[in-house]
């Protein structure tokens, strides 16, 4: 590579540098987590065998992660646990890496900069990608070291992590396309986040409802159909190729002919008449802008709500009385209507609405980091006042995505004909509010203390107490240390009874934590990105 | 020259008094003192970005504050707006302490940053709307004026305008509220030689209403043209301070003499440098009195004789002496 182009990748690599640590660690460690967890679970043949047999076939937690295949063995085992929630994890960084290297940087204005060196759009196009091609070889190795450590042969382990990295590929494509049609990088990152969830909707339905042939229509059903440790079909991986080629060589097209700054879709910059609509406050300028961003996250939710309702009558009637105890030793409960199913996908909406919240953390550090704030709080407006209306904010729309999962799933629910109540689901979803909001006091705690490093920390904080709350119980660590996730503090409503106590800790813990950080933010200096 | 330097009260020499007055008195005297900072100091880790400075703004006067990249120009606004919190010493306006109590402070005050960085979701017109109900006044008759004065055009969003026309809306939003002290950081950067005229103008209309105006700048033709009184900053000491003819007098005159024939010798003389000597001509700078140099001259074959006072640029460059401060932002 010429010489720009070599400084253009590693400007590229070095950007990504932490983000490809942190998964890379999660690469690593939760397929070994995974399969040392089985191991421990189930000791004998016989535990393997008779564990096989009650989920092989069963629709709730093929719902989670996919049509697993032959569970009996850890190869099979560790594809259909391991391997299903490391593909969305990989969609996620493919996505991100494309937008943040294609887009970000030029809205930032900085790509004009590069561009202007001695390097054509095509090579700064191919140098970026070069870069990218690093990143995920370098998750590629992290996961195939972490499958390997558990215990799987190299060859298959290789395999797997292919088959995961597959996915990542298609989604840097699906971000260098979506980074072309949007000219910033949020609404790349918002529209690659909708083809990810049409991706993963699609899942679902082939694998609780069918037909399983809509697997081969989307990147996450192909990883499915790759087949890792249970009857390979590596000719399967041209298809994550070819998808991904074609999208490069799409994007690579647009980027070759468009002028630096605009994208294919461009926006209304020229407007006729003025919007002086929530301009009276602060927090109204701040809904105004975070308006689109709420609906895209609230559509995604009420979507996947509606899907896991509908599938919901026939996973509780699938589900044997064995299953339904084994069920109840994931956290106590009852499962005896779809209502109670239901009630335990609430923990992915625990997930999502937490990083909703992260979102928001992040655009109101963003104002900051902008040099926005400085204006502002140049004006008789005060800080505390600022932040206050910033996290009620986000608290609203919080409330807003939990009622649209509650809702999601009623109407899902009542259109496949199952037995759910309305009241009880949209109390699902606001029981999903306070290890959420937790999750918000502590992100505003931290943007207030390490105000540079604090939403990246907020996001990381999310993440792994979800990933301790899916590996830390098969790995038969002592209660008090999984308690330490808050997801591991909710009662599941109506799977479980509602926990008032934890909730209330929680939410107190949240309180304080923002109590804290609107005083600290209020005596710190405003910083810079 | 213009006409409006001299008007200022006597310079105040700066004065090093760290850590007095903390909480600025709010008597009637500071009240009416749009800035009044004492031993003003803010410390980055190791690096002192500002240090005691000393700094009083009286209704009515347009300050240069002056200094190169680096030298603390926008550390001291930040401390002055409460938005950085000083390490040492404090700042009021109008009496209010703009750490302790921002939201009173900032109503009488309206305030341009160095970096446009406004909401690039809005338009123009929105942006003026909001930044008008978050300062709580403004004078909307002005603001059309100011609007057409600038040529700005209303109706594109912030992210499709230029970073000079960014930089419009920030000031007509300041200067649209008539507030009783305007604090610009370089508020003419990326605006054009007619909006500079323009800029020019609305400083002279907000001077002759008794506005303060402090000025941050490194564009020396627009502090001589607008300025009362000139703060240099210096690797975050203010190294001098005055009007522009008391900084004159701190200086050198520049004086050249052309000779029918070849340029004589002149000995060492008082106060006297020869800058350069041609074939038949001589450039001196000056300190002080005339007097020596004149008497010199006495008696040789002068067929002219230019006297030039320090421009601003020449007393700029006499302090820092071609040494850069980048080092110590």
């Amino acid at each position: 590579m010429s010489t720009p182009r070599r400084a253009l990748a590693r400007r590229a690599f070095a950007d990504a540098r932490v983000r490809l640590l942190s998964f890379a660690l999660i690469f690593f460690a939760y397929p070994l987590a995974t399969i040392a967890g089985y191991k421990k679970t189930y000791p004998t043949a016989a535990d393997r065998l008779s564990f096989a047999r009650s989920f092989g076939d069963n629709p709730a937690v093929k719902l989670f992660y996919g049509t697993p295949h032959h569970l009996e063995t850890l190869g099979g085992y560790a594809s259909w646990r391991a391997g299903g929630i490391l593909a969305l994890g990989a969609a996620f960084f493919g996505a991100f890496a494309a937008v943040r290297a294609l887009r970000s940087e030029e809205e930032s204005g900085r790509f004009e900069i590069t561009a202007s060196g001695a390097i054509t759009r095509g090579g700064a196009y191919a140098a970026r990608l070069v870069a990218i091609g690093a990143l995920l070889a370098a998750l590629w190795l992290a996961c195939w070291l972490g499958v390997m450590a558990g215990g799987l042969p190299s060859g298959g382990s290789a395999y797997q992590a292919l088959v995961v990295i597959g996915v990542a590929a298609v989604y840097v494509g699906v971000g260098a396309v979506a980074s072309q049609l949007i000219p910033t990088g949020r609404g790349a990152l918002e529209l690659a986040g909708a083809v990810l969830g049409l991706d993963f909707l699609l899942r679902v339905v082939a694998d609780t409802s069918g037909p399983l042939a809509l697997h081969w229509l989307m990147p996450l059903g192909w990883a499915e159909e790759l087949r890792a440790f249970t009857g390979a079909r590596p000719a399967v991986l041209l298809l994550p190729l070819l998808a991904a080629t074609a999208l490069l060589l799409l994007a690579g097209a647009c980027e070759r002919r468009r002028d630096i700054g605009v994208a294919v879709f461009a926006p209304h910059d020229t407007v006729r008449r003025p919007r002086l609509r929530l301009l009276h406050a602060p927090a109204a300028l701040a809904l105004r802008a975070q308006s689109l961003s709420l609906a895209v996250w609230a559509a995604a939710v009420g979507g996947i709500g509606i899907v896991l309702g509908s599938v919901a009558g026939s996973v509780a009637s699938g589900l044997s009385e064995d299953l339904r105890r084994r069920l109840g030793k994931f956290g106590g409960g009852s499962f005896g209507d779809a209502s109670s199913v239901i009630g335990l996908y609430f923990l992915f909406f625990v997930l999502f609405i937490a990083l909703f919240c992260c979102s928001q953390i992040g655009a109101a550090r963003d104002e900051e980091a902008e040099g926005r704030l400085e204006t502002l709080f140049a004006l008789p407006q005060g800080r505390v006042a600022w932040l206050a209306g910033r996290l009620g904010l986000a608290v609203a729309g919080a409330a807003l995505i939990a009622v649209v999962a509650g809702l999601g799933t009623a109407i899902g629910g009542a259109a496949s004909g199952a037995d759910v109540s309305l009241t009880t689901l949209i109390g699902a979803g606001l029981n999903t509010l306070p290890a959420s909001l937790l999750f918000l006091g502590l992100g505003a705690l931290l943007i207030a203390v390490a105000p540079r490093l604090g939403t990246g920390v907020a996001y990381g904080l999310v993440s792994l107490a979800f990933l301790w709350e899916l590996v830390g119980g098969l790995l038969g660590v002592p209660g008090w240390l999984l308690g330490v996730s808050p997801f591991h503090q909710i009662g599941l409503v109506p799977a479980q009874d509602f926990r008032a106590g934890p909730a209330a800790i929680m939410l107190a813990i949240g309180c304080c934590a923002a109590a804290v950080a609107l005083v600290r933010f209020r005596t710190r200096d405003l910083v810079g990105a | 020259m213009s006409a409006n330097f001299g008007s200022s009260p006597a310079a105040v020499v700066s004065t090093e008094k760290p850590g007095l007055d903390r909480g600025a008195p709010r008597h009637a005297a500071a009240a009416s003192e749009p800035i009044r900072a004492l031993g003003l100091s803010k410390r980055y880790g190791e690096t002192l970005a500002v240090d005691r400075l000393d700094l009083h703004v009286q209704p009515g006067e347009v300050y240069g504050f002056l200094g190169p990249n680096g030298a603390g120009k926008t550390t001291t606004i930040r401390m002055l707006l409460g938005l950085h919190r000083p390490s040492a010493g404090s700042a009021a306006l109008f009496g209010i302490d703009a750490w302790r109590d921002p939201v009173a402070a900032h109503r009488r005050v309206a305030y341009v940053a160095g970096e446009p960085t406004l909401w690039p979701q809005l338009t123009a017109e929105e942006t003026l709307v909001f930044l008008a109900r978050m300062h709580g006044t403004v004078d909307g008759a002005y603001r059309d004026l100011l609007v057409k004065r600038f040529e700005l055009e209303l109706n594109k969003k912030l992210r499709a305008l230029s970073k000079g026309n960014r930089q419009k809306v920030q000031l007509i939003a300041a200067l649209a509220t008539r507030a009783d002290l305007l604090i610009l950081d370089e508020p003419t950067s990326g605006l054009d030689p007619l909006m500079e005229v323009a800029f020019r103008e609305s400083v002279r209309e907000a001077k002759a209403r008794g506005q303060a105006v402090f000025l941050s700048s490194h564009i020396l033709s627009e502090v001589e043209a607008l300025c009362d009184r000139v703060g240099i900053l210096r690797r975050g000491r203010l190294v001098d301070e005055g009007t522009l003819d008391q900084l004159r007098h701190l200086s050198t005159e520049t004086i050249d003499v052309t000779f029918a024939g070849p340029a004589p010798q002149i000995g060492p003389l008082a106060g006297v440098t020869i800058e350069r000597s041609g074939a038949n001509t001589l450039r001196c700078a000056v300190g002080g009195s005339v007097a020596p140099l004149i008497a010199a001259l006495a008696g040789t074959n002068v067929v002219a004789l230019h006297s030039r006072e320090p421009s601003l640029e020449e007393i700029f460059l006499h302090y820092y002496g071609g040494v850069s401060d980048e080092h110590s932002a």
